[in-house]
């Protein structure tokens, strides 16, 4: 799970691999907002796969590649 | 997860912050009131729960995720210290759990070119710059290190 400069980078780091999914940075941002928040807080409790799914949608990342087990 | 274990994973959280870095299984027993031998246990059902990740061949933190307790090339600077993110994920992640702006130093994973990242109320400062992830969600915990 890494940053590049573009996705020029990321296919020539690919290197005719299976790719994964490449998101814009600031998608990568809500993501991390909305999925690490509450981590500190006193009241945290253990986000359900529903929960989570639910954060991966809410921020437009669905389909196969997104599906949490 | 139960009371018992909840307490033991926000107390490792609290004192990863208090602390500046991961703590040893000492401090965490000193300031819980009990052995090193309980939070060892506890922490191996912690990791069991996906809620830290232990070494693989010791016992020590690996992960508090979005903290990582080794350094790594995913450095945030945060809330007045230095600290090491998993991935890149994690480390805006380490922003948003400190509710904190911050400023993230890593490198392009083709190029190797430095990448500095402001981040202000949780939005980075460049929005110009990309981000893969190869392991589909379903397959992130079969080995985490590497995802």
């Amino acid at each position: 799970m890494n940053l590049f400069r573009s996705e020029e980078h990321v296919e020539r780091w690919l290197a005719g691999r299976e790719p994964g999914a490449t998101i814009p940075v600031t998608t990568l941002a809500d993501l991390a907002v909305a999925w690490w928040h509450d981590r500190l807080s006193p009241d945290w409790r253990p986000h359900t796969r529903d929960q989570n799914q639910a954060i991966l949608e809410r921020v437009g990342l669905s389909g196969p590649f997104w599906q949490l087990p | 997860m139960d009371a018992d274990e909840l307490r033991l994973r926000n107390l490792t959280y609290s004192l990863f912050v208090e602390l500046g870095r991961a703590p040893r299984p000492d401090e965490v027993a000193d300031r819980e009131g009990t052995t090193v031998d309980e939070v060892i246990a506890g922490w191996r059902r912690l990791h069991d729960w996906h809620a830290i990740v232990l070494g693989s061949t010791t016992d020590a933190l690996q992960m508090a995720n979005p903290f990582s307790a080794v350094p790594t090339p995913h450095v945030v600077e945060a809330d007045g210290r230095q600290w090491y993110a998993n991935c890149a994920w994690d480390a805006f992640g380490i922003c948003a759990a400190l509710q904190t702006d911050g400023r993230i130093e890593t490198s392009c994973r083709d190029c190797g070119d430095p990448i500095e990242i402001e981040v202000r109320d949780g939005r980075p400062g460049d929005a110009s710059l990309v981000f893969h992830c190869l392991v589909p969600a379903a397959r992130w915990w079969d080995d985490i290190t590497f995802t």
